[in-house]
């Protein structure tokens, strides 16, 4: 579909994205030299390629504050819980519902589908959960999404594509429908479930809006939200009172911020290359979803 | 009906009661339950929360109760939201920065994915693909995080840039000019989603048949003709399901990014409904009010949606559904 020549347009669009990955690349850069340069040479202005006075004191510092690592535990702990129930539910409800003789399917899928076109808005749904007592609890951030419609309907198109005979045989040896949910149709179709697994891993890493409206507790603050605090809110530094002296000479509330920018963002760097096996499957699951 | 299908036919093939049959299904039918359940709680209830637009239920917070016992006050929130001295700004930045995300945001990933799959040397390719990709799986938060460095007065890239190039004349604070705000929501949606955003048009593109370009280029078909005549008409099926679908996301507005750079001096241009919403509904306990304007934020986006309708079946010839 493209040319062996170098023409004009291709002149254009090599160029063209070379520039934008460059735009794309440069200020996770631009952060990274920040935040492992000197904290009062930075205000001087002027780094944009190299660190001038190079200095660990930023990370000195943000690794001293307790809320990162209660981010971190949050994060994580949501990030594992909340990836493994919601694949695993949505799942479940998806294979049901791919099962031909379930009866009363076709109600089942319209009460599915309507929440995908209407929906109460934040303030009741806000007050659905503080009535069940999610509210400032750690399970707000699995519960209310253990179950995926959009996912489900994903699953279940697989699902179906699934022979029947596999079912048929199953069902011959005396399997009930759990088991062979659980020890067929799972490794069956297990790209797909690790595919959207990975997204879901990836959401809840990156959410923040959830924590921010449904706790208020510090200690079930995730990574996101404190970083949220760092960056739009002045407590930068709530623990300085324990950074020695010679430390303090050399930070400041931007470099801070930067630092605990990258620390949050290794997590992600370091699966990335994983991730991108994933994209092919990732286009499976897109074509389906169109 | 077809008279075969009437009840009486049925009887001639008896089928075992459906007790029996449910009782044969139980564990399907269990876990489909627990789906039906789920989206009662999380999403059908919710839903008969919207009552209390209409009742004095602020900062009560028992649903149930508001519900049932507060009293009707009709249309007077939405009365009060209308009448609010933000009003006119909040309607602008919700429709404005909305619509310019519709106009700019959608159709650019189709064009990058094109430049993408114009692209002939293999590795150059993936590289593209991998940076592009990338700023997706960072939240708005630290996304946003690092923009704001870049934007910095006194030590950010940005500022100096626009000076050096002559673009501004004295040094100034891009999160405090309201009117730099709408630029700098498109341009970071851009940045950060418009790999992403490509992928599934690539996928599109790349299941064209190749012996369509080859019959092209034997006729004497230029690159931009190939494209207009070739790769669009084949990926417009994938072009019209997502435009549907972020046509069915109008004015739900992406909080996490608007919430990072909004600043109390940026206000006027960078307040919508969902940043309302939060403020007043959630910090300040007015849950009826916000229900209210949450709901007027349903209403104007059907009416956009009526209005786009219209619009393209009068210019179009069809319409959006």
């Amino acid at each position: 579909m493209a040319t062996k020549r170098f023409d004009l347009f291709t002149i254009c669009n090599y160029a063209f994205l070379a520039i934008f990955c460059l735009i794309t690349i440069y200020p996770v850069y631009f952060v990274l030299i920040g935040s492992f340069n000197d904290g009062n040479d930075y205000m001087r202005g002027g780094i944009f390629l190299f660190p001038r006075e190079f200095s660990l004191a930023n990370y000195q510092v943000v690794i001293q504050d307790e809320r990162l690592y209660t981010g971190f535990k949050i994060s994580i702990l949501r990030t594992v819980i909340g990836t493994i129930t919601s694949v695993f539910f949505t799942a479940m409800v998806s294979y049901a519902m791919s099962r031909k003789n379930l009866i009363a399917r076709g109600p089942y899928y319209w009460i599915h589908l309507v929440t995908l076109f209407f929906g109460g808005g934040l303030i009741p749904y806000f007050l659905v959960l503080k009535n069940l007592h999610l509210v400032n609890s750690f399970w707000v951030f699995v519960i209310p999404t253990m179950f995926s419609v959009f996912n489900m309907i994903i699953f279940s198109s697989f699902f179906r594509e699934i022979p029947e005979e596999i079912h048929e045989s199953a069902t011959v040896d005396g399997a009930g429908d759990f088991r062979i949910f659980i020890s067929l149709f799972i490794p069956l179709s297990a790209p797909v479930l690790a595919t959207v697994a990975l997204w879901n891993a990836v959401g809840h890493w990156n959410s923040f809006f959830d924590a921010m409206i449904f706790t208020t507790k510090g200690d079930l603050m995730p990574l996101q939200l404190f970083l949220m605090k760092m960056i739009r809110e002045a407590d930068v530094i709530s623990n300085s009172q324990y950074v020695p002296p010679q430390v303090q000479k050399k930070i400041s509330v931007q470099t801070i911020r930067m630092a605990a920018i990258m620390i949050s963002t290794v997590p992600i760097l370091l699966v990335y290359p994983f991730l991108q096996r994933f994209f092919v499957t990732g286009f499976m699951v897109g074509s389906l979803k169109g | 009906m077809h008279p075969e299908m009437h009840p009486s036919a049925a009887l001639k093939k008896p089928r075992p009661n459906l007790i029996f049959r449910l009782r044969k299904q139980w564990q399907i039918q269990a876990m489909a339950l627990f789906g039906i359940m789920f989206v009662l709680v999380f999403n059908y209830a919710p839903m008969f929360g919207i009552i209390i637009a209409f009742k004095m239920a602020d900062y009560s917070v028992n649903l149930m109760r508001s519900i049932t016992e507060a009293p009707w006050v009709g249309w007077d929130y939405f009365k009060e939201f209308i009448l609010d001295y933000q009003f006119r700004d909040i309607l602008l930045n919700t429709v404005g920065l909305n619509l310019l995300q519709l106009l700019i945001n959608f159709p650019a990933p189709i064009i990058f994915a094109i430049l993408i799959s114009e692209i002939a040397h293999k590795r150059f390719k993936k590289l593209v693909q991998s940076i592009s990709y990338f700023p997706h799986f960072i939240s708005w938060i630290v996304f946003g995080g690092i923009i704001i460095n870049m934007l910095s007065v006194e030590t950010g890239v940005v500022v100096s840039a626009l000076l050096k190039l002559g673009i501004i004349s004295e040094p100034v604070s891009l999160l405090g000019e309201p009117n730099a705000f709408w630029p700098l929501i498109i341009i970071t949606s851009i940045i950060k989603g418009l790999g992403w955003g490509s992928i599934i048009y690539l996928a599109a593109i790349t299941s064209i048949d190749p012996t369509l370009y080859e019959a092209a280029t034997i006729d004497g078909a230029g690159r931009f003709r190939r494209i207009w005549h070739i790769t669009l008409p084949s990926i417009s099926g994938t072009i019209i399901v997502f435009f549907l679908l972020s046509v069915s996301n109008l004015l739900n507005s992406s909080f996490d990014q608007l919430w990072v750079f909004q600043t109390p001096l940026n206000l006027e241009r960078s307040e919508v409904i969902d940043t309302f919403v939060y403020k007043i509904g959630i910090t300040q306990m007015r849950y009826s009010y916000t229900t209210a304007v949450g709901l007027f934020k349903s209403a104007v986006a059907l009416i956009l949606l009526a209005g786009g309708h219209l619009i393209s079946k009068k210019v179009a010839g069809r319409g959006i559904f």
